[in-house]
Formats: structure tokens, C-alpha cells, sequence
């Protein structure tokens, strides 16, 4: 509806504009928390690195969930993860990448199953995400329970699953956090032609050749990748939110894939990192959650500011469209009242020109006035001479 | 709440008797049971209309917003000096409303067009909750958010948590100062003002009753006025709240069922009919809130997800009725309550799985009746009768097997009696005709004449017999011959399809 006139106003312009609003938020973030009394300490060197570098790669990731509407499945890979993440922990204890292989191997098993739903029975995505999310969760529950009561149970980093715990990050998570999440860039970078196919076109993919079932499976092992690096951060129903905000941010200043996925990154980034620095400004404020605030502020400035979709934007083309129209409405009403009375100079009464075309009457009056094309004496408004004869027949 | 209890106890004492009640609640089981059976009933049937509303994960995004709801109205009771009470209507309200703003919050963003509905509930719901837990860990100090709570909750235990009813010949005990249990003690009213001893001839005395007031039954017996122990109701809490929350649900389902099933299945048509289908979707989704907090205390925030949408969708798959599908829901989500707890026991099907495990079988409740829901679900998507998917196998298999019987029954058909008769009739020569694998055009010829439809004539030729040429043209005339009329030009059916 507001389709290809609003579109107008986005440029690559944009794109360095919102960079350049991360930047400084980021990085004025640093002086203001220096202001407020907040020191750097090592942890909170590490969580902000920390929150920076989880949100650049969820938000590349997230850009391309979003897109392929399917922003909520990262909610439901989440939950899903956590009876692989049980069952690493029974087999393999507290190893960062068995922990990740049961999350990503549960994940994966949870989307098998929800495609099966969805392809052979009448059930919705939805509703099958949600037998999912809960199915999973309840049988990690299961699990979690059992490990619980083992005599050698150090399940620290389980129980921090809803919440998450960015206090508890050490260096070596920072190291584990940036490698793997480079690696996932990487892949994105190395199928960057194969994920844009299917995010746009899936069938003609499909037609192509390209083993669609193989890059979509990629790119949901990616997905689950960067949830379950994030679980420990921010925890379960965050991680669902920084993998959607940033992308939803940058999809409103640009119309092109590459610039959106690397803004998605910048903007995750910021978030992540300024949330980090602003949760250090009192004892009580969680990190987490104010990375996911800082987000959403993203999310706001976009949608309401960005040139060419923003809202701001659109109302006021759509503003200035409406005076436009007043203007012509006036003029032709006035040409055809003079036309139906065979007297091309009769006087207009303003009254009548708001009882006929309401209160828009009066900007276009006033607008026409100006211009000079209307003229008015005490009998009402008529036109100038000369107008008259150069406008052309009906309309 | 309490004067509901006291009604509910005094309804319950009208079937059993009070021994009966408190054997039944007493037990940790029994309760745990009934409890999830109404999470599970109320659940099922808001759920039924939030899946074929196609808003299943809406219920996801509220079990998490309530959160947003219950602080403020506690932050807000807090500050102008109430005590926070965890029952306290205030709560519903504030958690109904944060259900409702979800909502609206969700439809707000979607309607500007930017973003897709899926993004903007991913959004909403992430950002609330953040700011429920910002909340918590700033201004809600004494409030410890029990990680296990939040994702399990405590069914097991909630036959602990009681409150008694005294019934029959118990009344309240009222002592004022004449009863002569009353303790009476005087107090020098004007001694310390004016400086004087209690002795002093100008000394006022005030009587003060130490004990006067009403007592319950048990608080006479534990305070001495009455000799016997009164026999009390023990009544979870819990249950009262869930209890209520039920018989809500279903007043407004029962009384509302036509209009929340038009707004269901054609939104459209009920606006233009004069229903409210948007008032009645808010009403609906204060329910859901009401039921995620009231079920939060047993389950938790995420587990009650699958009480709304598995039993719902396990009766979707069997079903076409909206009235069936509420009830069935409601049956699988009891039928899953009971058994989870006897899973959670260790004892599934029969089997005893307390020795698997080196420290005994010993897990969640609430987690067990979710994992007993998805096991009825997996159950149903394989064997419902309609759609199910060994019943979608069985009729694809059957319809690809009728398909190549009636392509060669089909060929026969077309050639019988024309000049190529024998050249493309042979039995050896069929398979240069359709082109198929030998033994799939085996077992396609085995089966036709084995019904009797066609036969190897003395010049070696297939040849349909009666049947098989009814057989024919009945197919052609059920539909696929009023699509594409038999072509009558002579050619090689090449089909190429495997058994």
C-alpha cells in the first residue's frame, strides 16, 4: 500500500547513516558509563566484547531468518536444543563443542519433525513449532533432572538456560564465542549466492539444480549454532530477540541483501555491546535483557526514521500528497462550477467549497491563493484570468 | 479467593465426605493429577481456537509477558503501600492486561507494514520480558526468581499448600470481654504523662482484652477455648485457583461458542454480521493470560505452552468438529496429566524403569506430562485414521497402485479391436509400450487378472474381460475422462511411474 512511492527514499545513503548512528551509540556509550562511575573492569571488558560479538553474529544470522519469515523458529531451536545439550553433557560433561553438537543435533531433529508435520498433515508451522518447543524442552527438563541428581553434577551453565548468566563469561568463552562465530560468517560468506537464492526465490532454486533441502538445512544448523552460543549470554527468550531485532533494523534502511546482513551485524554488535556497558551502571541491572532493550531501541529509530519506509517518512509523503490534492480539488471544482453555470468567472463562496469537499478545502484555498491562481473578492473565490483558458477539458 | 474456597468445599462436601476429601487431596498424586487435568482442560480448549486461529505461538509470547504484568501491578501495589499478595486480583488484572497487550502491540507493528507477524511477536514478546526481568532485578527486591520454578514449576508439591475450612457444628468463636475466657488486663491510661505509680489514687485504667476476636475453629482449638480438634477440609490452593479459571474458560466458551467460532473460521463475516470478533479475540487472550499465571505456580512459563497447543493439536489430527476437538483436547490433556505422573514415577506402560536409572527413576512431573502429551501426539500423527501418516502412505500406495492398474487397463483398452491389435497387445511386447521396469509391469499384470479384469486370449494377447471394461469406463466417467476426454489417436501410452 505504501509499496513503490515510499520506496523512493532509500539509497545507500541510509546505509551509512544507521552505520554511523551504531558507531556513535556504541561508542558514546564508553565516555557516558566512564561518567556515571563505571570502571572496566576485566569482567566487563569481557561481557561487553562479549555482548558485541554475539550480537554481530546473530544478527547476520537472524537477517536471514527474518526474511525467510521465519523469525520465530529461533525461539523454537532454543528450547529444542536443551535435551541435546543433556545429553552432551551425560556423555561427553561440560565440553563447549559437545554441548553445541547435542544442541545443533536436537535442533536439527526439531526442524526434521516440524517439516513432517507441516508437509504431511493439515497442522500449521506454528502450531508444529510449538509441540516442538514444548516436546524438546520437557523431555531436556527430563533429562536435566537426571543429571541433577548425579554425584558429580557440576551443571553450572545449565541451570542459566532461561536467563542466561553474561557475568559468569570468562576469556576463554570470549575466545570459543569469536571463533566459532567467525566460522559461521564464513559460511554465510562461502554460500552467500546459494542462502540468497533460497531466501528470495526458493523454487527457482530448486529448478536450478541447487540442493535446496542440503542449504536450507545449513542454514538452520547455523541458526541453531548461534542460539545455543548465545544461551549462556543472554539466555533462552533474549537470544530469540537479538537474533530478530537487529535484522528487522537493518531491513528498513536498505533493499539489498549484503548491505542488510552487514548492518544487521553492526546494529547487533552495538546492541550488544552497549547494552553490556549501560547493565554495568548498577549491581542490579541484567545484561541480557538490556542488550535486548537496546535492540529494540534500534527497531524504533528504524521504523520510524529511516528514509524511504520509516513511518515518519510515508506520513509525510502522505501529507504532502493530501495538500497536493486539496489544491487540485479546489481548482477543478471551480473550473467545472463555472463550466456547469456557462459563466466561467462566478464567484465561489468558501462555504460552499468546504460543505462540498471538506476540510481539505481550505489548504488548497490557501495554497492556490498564494500561487496566485485563485483570486478572492467579497463574493467568493474565482479564477485569475489567464487560468481559465489554459486548463485543459474535464478531468 | 476465600469465600470461592469455602463455596467449592462446601459443593464437594455435598458428594464425599470430609474424610474422603482430605484422603483424596492429601495425596501428593491425586492432586498433582486433578491439578494438570485442569491446566490441561482449560488449556485445550483455549488452545483449540488459538491453533486454528493460527496463533498457536501467540500463547508462547504471553506465558512470557504475564511476567511484565505481575511486576508492575506489584511494583504499582508496592508504592502505594498494599501488600503484595501473589493471589491478589490486582496481579490477574495487570497479567491479563499485559496478555492483551501483546497482542495489540504485535497487530500495532504488523499493521504498519515493515515487518512480517512473525517478526513482530519474536520482537514484542522478547522486549517485554526483558523489561520484566529489568524490573524484577531493580525495584522487586525480595523476590527471587526461582530459575527451577520458572521452568518446571512445583505441581508435585502443591498438595502442600493448603488452606483448612471448618464445616458443620464449627462456627466462629467469638470472645468479647464479658465471655469468661476473655484475658482482661488494665493499663494506667494517664501514668506516664503525669509521672505518677500505677498505686496513685489520681491513676486512670483502661480494660484491655488481650484475646478478644473471632477464631476459627482450628485457631480456637491451638488457643485453648475449645477442648476437641475440629475436623478441617484441607483444601490446595491451587486448585481453587485453577478450578476457577476452568469453569471461567468454560462459561465463556459454552456461552460464546458460535460467535468465537465464526470470528474463528471467517473473522470477516462476523464483523459484517455484527459480532465483535476483536473484543471477543481481547477476552480470549485475557483468558490465556489468566491461565498461563494461574498455571505458572504448577508448570511454569514454558511447559504450559504444551498444555495450550499439544492436546489441541494431537485432536486436530483426528477431527473435524470444533466441539470434538475441545473435548478430545481436553481427554488427551487428562489422560496425559495421569500418566505423566506416573511416568514421572517411573512406571510407563506397565514397566517399572525405576531400575535403569543407577539413583532410581526420579524426574519432573510437569515435565513428564508434556513429554506424555508429545507421545500421544506422535502416536496420533501415526495412526489417525484421517490424517494420520501411515493411513497417508497406505493411500498414496493404494492410489499409485490403482494408477498403473488402470493405465494398462487403460492401453488394453484403447487397442482392442483396432488394426495393431497384436503388435501392441502381446504379452511379451507390453513392456516396450509402457516402458516400465519388468517387475513392476509383473506385479500390475499378476494383479489385474487376478481380479479378473483381463485375460491372455489364444493368440497370446491381453484382452479385458466384462469387468475390466466396466472397470475402465466407470474411471473414465468418475472424473478423469470429463477432464481430458480419452484421446482417440493411436500412440504409446508412455507413463513412466514406479510400483
Amino acid at each position: 500500500m505504501m509499496g513503490s512511492e515510499a520506496q523512493a527514499g532509500i539509497s545507500d545513503r541510509n546505509v551509512w547513516i544507521i552505520t554511523g548512528i551504531a558507531i556513535l551509540i556504541l561508542l558514546l556509550s564508553l565516555p557516558l558509563a566512564v561518567l556515571f562511575g563505571v570502571r572496566f573492569t576485566y569482567t566487563l571488558q569481557t561481557v561487553t566484547l562479549g555482548g558485541a560479538l554475539l550480537g554481530a553474529v546473530s544478527g547476520t544470522v537472524g537477517s536471514f531468518a527474518v526474511l525467510r519469515k521465519q523469525s520465530l523458529l529461533g525461539d523454537a531451536l532454543s528450547h529444542a536444543a536443551l535435551p541435546g545439550v543433556g545429553i552432551a553433557f551425560l556423555v561427553a560433561g561440560r565440553q563447549l563443542w559437545a554441548l553445541l553438537a547435542g544442541a545443533a543435533i536436537a535442533g536439527l531433529i526439531g526442524v526434521w519433525f516440524i517439516n513432517l508435520v507441516t508437509r504431511n498433515t493439515r497442522i500449521k508451522q506454528d502450531t508444529a513449532m510449538g509441540i516442538v518447543l514444548t516436546g524438546w524442552f520437557a523431555l531436556g527438563i527430563g533429562i536435566l533432572a537426571f543429571i541433577q541428581q548425579r554425584p558429580d553434577a557440576s551443571q553450572a551453565g545449565l541451570d542459566s538456560f532461561i536467563f542466561g548468566q553474561a557475568a559468569a563469561m570468562v576469556r576463554s568463552d570470549l575466545y570459543t564465542l569469536a571463533g566459532v562465530g567467525a566460522a559461521l560468517i564464513l559460511v554465510i560468506a562461502l554460500a552467500w549466492k546459494e542462502f540468497k537464492l533460497i531466501t528470495f526465490d526458493p523454487d527457482f532454486a530448486a529448478a536450478n539444480g541447487f540442493p535446496i533441502r542440503f542449504i536450507t538445512g545449513l542454514l538452520l544448523a547455523l541458526l541453531v549454532m548461534t542460539v545455543v552460543l548465545g544461551l549462556q549470554l543472554a539466555g533462552v527468550v533474549l537470544m530469540v530477540g537479538l537474533l530478530i531485532a537487529p535484522g528487522v533494523a537493518a531491513r528498513q534502511w536498505t533493499n539489498k541483501l549484503g548491505q542488510m546482513v552487514v548492518l544487521a551485524g553492526v546494529i547487533g554488535a552495538a546492541s550488544g555491546g552497549a547494552g553490556a556497558v549501560a547493565s554495568a551502571l548498577d549491581r542490579d541491572l541484567p545484561t541480557g535483557p538490556l542488550i535486548i532493550v537496546f535492540a529494540a531501541l534500534f527497531v524504533l529509530i528504524s521504523i520510524f526514521f529511516a528514509p524511504g519506509r520509516g513511518m515518519l517518512w510515508v506520513w509525510n509523503l502522505r501529507r504532502r500528497n493530501r495538500t497536493e490534492h486539496a489544491a487540485d480539488n479546489v481548482l477543478k471544482f471551480v473550473i467545472e462550477y463555472g463550466r456547469s453555470h456557462n459563466d466561467p468567472n462566478k464567484p465561489v463562496s468558501s462555504e460552499f467549497l468546504e460543505g462540498v469537499l471538506g476540510s481539505s478545502a481550505r489548504r488548497g484555498i490557501r495554497e492556490l491563493l498564494l500561487s496566485g491562481r485563485l483570486s478572492a473578492d467579497e463574493d467568493g473565490y474565482r479564477l485569475t484570468p489567464g487560468e481559465t483558458r489554459d486548463l485543459p477539458e474535464g478531468g | 479467593m476465600h469465600a470461592i474456597e469455602r463455596i467449592l468445599v462446601w459443593l464437594s462436601l455435598q458428594v464425599a465426605s470430609l474424610e474422603q476429601i482430605n484422603a483424596f487431596f492429601g495425596s501428593a498424586q491425586n492432586t498433582a493429577i486433578v491439578l494438570g487435568a485442569l491446566i490441561a482442560l482449560s488449556g485445550g480448549m483455549l488452545g483449540s481456537f488459538l491453533l486454528l486461529r493460527g496463533m498457536a505461538l501467540t500463547s508462547d509470547a504471553i506465558s512470557h509477558t504475564v511476567l511484565l504484568g505481575i511486576v508492575v501491578a506489584f511494583m504499582i501495589m508496592g508504592a502505594v503501600g498494599a501488600i503484595p499478595d501473589i493471589s491478589s486480583p490486582w496481579l490477574l488484572i495487570g497479567a491479563a492486561a499485559a496478555g492483551v497487550s501483546t497482542v495489540v502491540l504485535t497487530e500495532l507493528l504488523n499493521s504498519s507494514g515493515l515487518l512480517k507477524q512473525d517478526a513482530a511477536l519474536g520482537l514484542v514478546f522478547p522486549l517485554l520480558f526483558a523489561l520484566a526481568v529489568i524490573f524484577i532485578s531493580r525495584y522487586v527486591e525480595d523476590v527471587h526468581i526461582d530459575e527451577d520454578a520458572v521452568m518446571v514449576g512445583e505441581i508435585g508439591i502443591a498438595w502442600a499448600n493448603t488452606n483448612s475450612h471448618a464445616f458443620g457444628d464449627y462456627e466462629t468463636l467469638v470472645i468479647d470481654q464479658n465471655d469468661p475466657q476473655a484475658e482482661i488486663s488494665r493499663r494506667c491510661v494517664n501514668c506516664r504523662e503525669e509521672g505518677i505509680s500505677p498505686r496513685d489514687p489520681g491513676a486512670v485504667f483502661e480494660e484491655l482484652c488481650t484475646n478478644c476476636g473471632e477464631y476459627s475453629p482450628a485457631e480456637a482449638y491451638r488457643a485453648g477455648f475449645s477442648d476437641e480438634p475440629p475436623v478441617l477440609v484441607f483444601w490446595p490452593r491451587s486448585i481453587t485457583v485453577m478450578l476457577v479459571l476452568f469453569l471461567l474458560t468454560l462459561g465463556f466458551v459454552l456461552l460464546f461458542f458460535k460467535e468465537l467460532k465464526l470470528s474463528t473460521f471467517d473473522p470477516g463475516l462476523a464483523r459484517s454480521l455484527g459480532f465483535r470478533p476483536t473484543l471477543l479475540l481481547y477476552v480470549l487472550m485475557s483468558l490465556v493470560s489468566l491461565v498461563a499465571v494461574g498455571a505458572f505456580e504448577a508448570v511454569g512459563s514454558i511447559l504450559v505452552i504444551g498444555f495450550f497447543i499439544i492436546p489441541a493439536a494431537t485432536a486436530y489430527l483426528v477431527t473435524d468438529h470444533l466441539g470434538v476437538m475441545i473435548l478430545l483436547s481436553g481427554i488427551i490433556g487428562s489422560l496425559s496429566s495421569a500418566w505423566g505422573y506416573q511416568l514421572a514415577r517411573g512406571r510407563f506402560l506397565g514397566l517399572n524403569l525405576d531400575r535403569l536409572v543407577p539413583g532410581g527413576w526420579d524426574t519432573s512431573i510437569s515435565a513428564s506430562i508434556v513429554v506424555m502429551m508429545t507421545m500421544i501426539f506422535l502416536a496420533t500423527l501415526m495412526a489417525s485414521p484421517r490424517y494420520g501418516l501411515i493411513s497417508g502412505i497406505l493411500r498414496r500406495y493404494r492410489r499409485r497402485r490403482e494408477f498403473n492398474d488402470q493405465v494398462i487397463l487403460g492401453h488394453i483398452y484403447h487397442h482392442s479391436g483396432q488394426e495393431d491389435q497384436r503388435s501392441e497387445l502381446e504379452a511379451g511386447s507390453l513392456r516396450v509400450h509402457v516402458q516400465w521396469e519388468q517387475p513392476v509391469l509383473d506385479r500390475v499384470i499378476q494383479r489385474i487378472r487376478s481380479r479378473g479384469l483381463v485375460e491372455i486370449d489364444e493368440e497370446g494377447c491381453f484382452c479385458l474381460t466384462e469387468e475390466g471394461r466396466k472397470e475402465v469406463e466407470s474411471f473414465w466417467q468418475s472424473g478423469l475422462a470429463r477432464k481430458a476426454p480419452p484421446p482417440r489417436k493411436r500412440g504409446q501410452i508412455r507413463v513412466s511411474t514406479r510400483d
